[in-house]
């Protein structure tokens, strides 16, 4: 038994260890910024946290899967701009277009997945590719908008509190935990797994290898339009271009994470654990007055370190 | 080293002629862009066209031969984008006035590519990490200290290098003949030790170190050579926008990719076609002209460099797999 709980340990380090540091860290900047503990303060990380963390699930099953993610900025962006141009600021026409846009980010990843597992492109062409053709689609149709501002139902799904977090913070719980069953508990998440640690088994274990890495786009693409929804609700209107922060976020947060870029190793679960240290360390930038490009320092820096030290690991063991 | 007695190559068959041939995807598509354009302007076909559009054309030229060279040894440089935007804010904020001042810098400049782009190789290799990661990380470090020295695009570009980056000689622009210069560097570093250990690390990487390839070497000159380029297209943008910007180059990424998968270069690596590569440029900017000229909207550029680029690549994976078979 004690060599089963050991063995459980080794092979989840890297997410223990993200946990471990996010604790660190908060406890650390609490202990000298006055306020950064404070229940509002916390609201306010764990939701901005939270839009990290939803684009950063769908990236951890494409990473997982082998692959890598490159159109969620304007994925994301594609469905906060239709969305708003479309409801013109009410909620009644959610009714239909909620389901266009959410189809239409499925449609995407269905492409990216059909794209990289079936024509054989390399996902970072691919998806690199598709981000583009999506911001040059979006500003096409809707640039010169009729309207950007949020329905106001979404904003109030977003920004609401309800039992001391705001809705926005639940859905990422919500989402968390369909993630890790999904993962964890199903066979999907077991299929998810051989496919990113070793093509060939897979494929003589019979595993439809297509089908499993065209579902991680597709739930990908569905990701960034539920963060597109969320980023809209909370900053009360779309804006072109401000996904493109979270490219270098997800990645970022699935290697702190714990996650193996190669794909095979890691979990959601330590993803969340990412998102909430990269927002920990970003949330420092307005109280020690740091300016804007020291987040993208932080999202380049922890994808490097991470990575490097795993990849030290690594050798060590091989070695 | 003692010579293998075999290798277990999977590319055990000698390549067939269909891999020598030169793919005349690039060139027909730019013949057949500039035809359409001259349909509406018959001035397009001329010297002072050419110019214009090689001066359009010209920075892409520059990052897209620095990715080539990346993309031919098996790697990807996302960086370059990094590298453009530190070099146009930092030729903006520190040219000055101009002079010996001014030279200094645009050597340090060049220098700084290089170096980046050194260090990218020297953890893609060291650390074992997949080119995306590192260059995805880098690029994201540049983008951020860009955006701490000069947060909206701005500064000042002295005189002197302006009138330098669009002076003309007998009635071309210097850049024309500065394609001439890059002609001249292809064909000498395709010759020399480090061209050719690039190529063929790129092309079977496991023979290439059992042939004696220093392989360290080989990957951080690679990267230390797209960084230059990079470099060297960050300082001609500021001839031709008087300004830093540290965003520009974000828009340059993709493109490059583009470029150089149009022109023919396998995005494994191992293969490369210079001329394919700036023909690649080439077409990607007179879709611009295109676009423009046809009173289309210009995001459909964005979106048909996005198409092609897919469509090159997989037409590129087409060819391997029709002479796996051949």
């Amino acid at each position: 038994m004690m060599g089963d709980r050991l063995k459980w340990v080794r092979r989840n380090v890297g997410t223990l260890g993200a946990y471990a540091v996010a604790v660190i860290l908060f406890s650390a900047i609490t202990a000298f910024v006055p306020g950064f503990g404070s229940a509002a303060h916390i609201r306010f990380l764990l939701l901005t946290a939270a839009f990290v963390g939803v684009v950063a699930l769908g990236q951890t099953f494409v990473i997982l899967g082998g692959g890598f993610d490159l159109s969620i900025p304007w994925t994301l962006n594609a469905v906060s701009t239709i969305t708003t141009a479309l409801c013109l600021g009410h909620d009644t026409r959610l009714l239909w277009v909620l389901p266009l846009v959410f189809g239409l980010a499925a449609l995407i990843g269905l492409i990216n997945g059909v794209g990289v597992a079936i024509f054989r492109i390399s996902p970072i062409i691919m998806t690199m590719a598709m981000n583009v053709i999506g911001q040059g689609l979006v500003v096409l149709g809707f640039s010169g908008l009729s309207s950007t501002k949020s329905p106001p139902l979404i904003r109030d799904m977003v920004n609401r509190v309800v039992v001391e977090l705001p809705i926005g913070v639940w859905i990422w719980l919500l989402l968390a935990a369909i993630a890790t069953i999904l993962l964890s508990f199903t066979g999907f998440g077991r299929r998810l797994y051989a496919v990113g640690t070793n093509d060939q088994v897979s494929r003589f274990a019979g595993i439809n290898i297509a089908a499993t890495r065209i579902a991680t786009y597709v739930i990908s693409g569905v990701c960034a339009g539920i963060a597109g929804l969320m980023l809209t609700g909370f900053i009360g209107e779309s804006s072109l271009g401000f996904g493109d922060p979270f490219l270098f976020a997800s990645v970022a947060a699935v290697a702190v994470g714990g996650a193996s870029v190669l794909g095979g190793q890691g979990h959601y679960l330590g993803t969340v654990a990412g998102a909430l240290i990269l927002t920990f360390l970003t949330g420092l930038l307005p109280i020690l007055n740091l300016a804007q490009g020291w987040l993208e320092i932080i999202y380049g820096l922890a994808i490097l370190v991470t990575v490097g030290i795993a990849n030290m690991e690594r050798f060590r063991l091989e070695a | 080293m003692t010579p293998p007695a075999q290798i277990e190559s999977h590319k055990r068959r000698p390549r067939s002629w269909l891999s020598e041939v030169p793919i005349p995807m690039p060139y027909i598509a730019l013949a057949i862009l500039v035809a359409m354009v001259t349909t509406q302007r018959p001035s397009y076909l001329s010297v002072a066209q050419l110019n214009l559009t090689t001066l359009e054309a010209f920075s892409l030229i520059l990052v897209t031969v620095g990715q080539t060279i990346v993309i031919l040894s098996g790697g990807l440089d996302l960086s370059v984008g990094g590298v453009i935007n530190l070099t146009t804010v930092l030729a903006a904020t520190q040219f000055g006035r101009g002079g010996a001042h001014m030279v200094v810098w645009i050597l340090l400049l060049l220098l700084l590519g290089l170096a980046i782009g050194a260090v990218n190789g020297a953890v893609v290799r060291r650390l074992r990490m997949q080119p995306f990661v590192v260059t995805l990380a880098t690029w994201s470090i540049l983008s951020g200290v860009s955006l701490l020295i000069l947060p909206t695009p701005g500064g000042q570009i002295p005189a002197s290098w302006l009138s330098f980056g669009n002076m003309t000689v007998g009635g071309l622009s210097i850049w024309v003949m500065g394609l001439a210069g890059i002609a001249v560097f292809w064909v000498s570093f395709t010759r020399r030790p480090l061209g050719r250990a690039i190529k063929a690390l790129g092309s079977n990487s496991e023979a290439a170190y059992l042939a004696g390839v220093r392989v360290a070497p080989t990957v951080v000159g690679a990267y230390a050579l797209c960084g230059l380029f990079a470099a060297a297209c960050g300082l001609f943008l500021t001839t031709q926008t008087g300004g830093g910007s540290p965003i520009i180059g974000n828009d340059f990424v993709l493109p490059s990719v583009a470029a150089t998968a149009i022109g023919g270069t396998r995005l494994t690596g191992g293969f490369a076609s210079l001329a394919g590569a700036i023909a690649g440029a080439y077409v990607l900017t007179v879709i611009n002209d295109v676009v423009f000229t046809f009173g289309i909207p210009q995001a459909w550029s964005i979106v048909l460099s996005g198409l092609l680029l897919v469509m090159a690549v997989f037409l590129g994976e087409l060819r391997g797999l029709l002479h796996r078979w051949a």
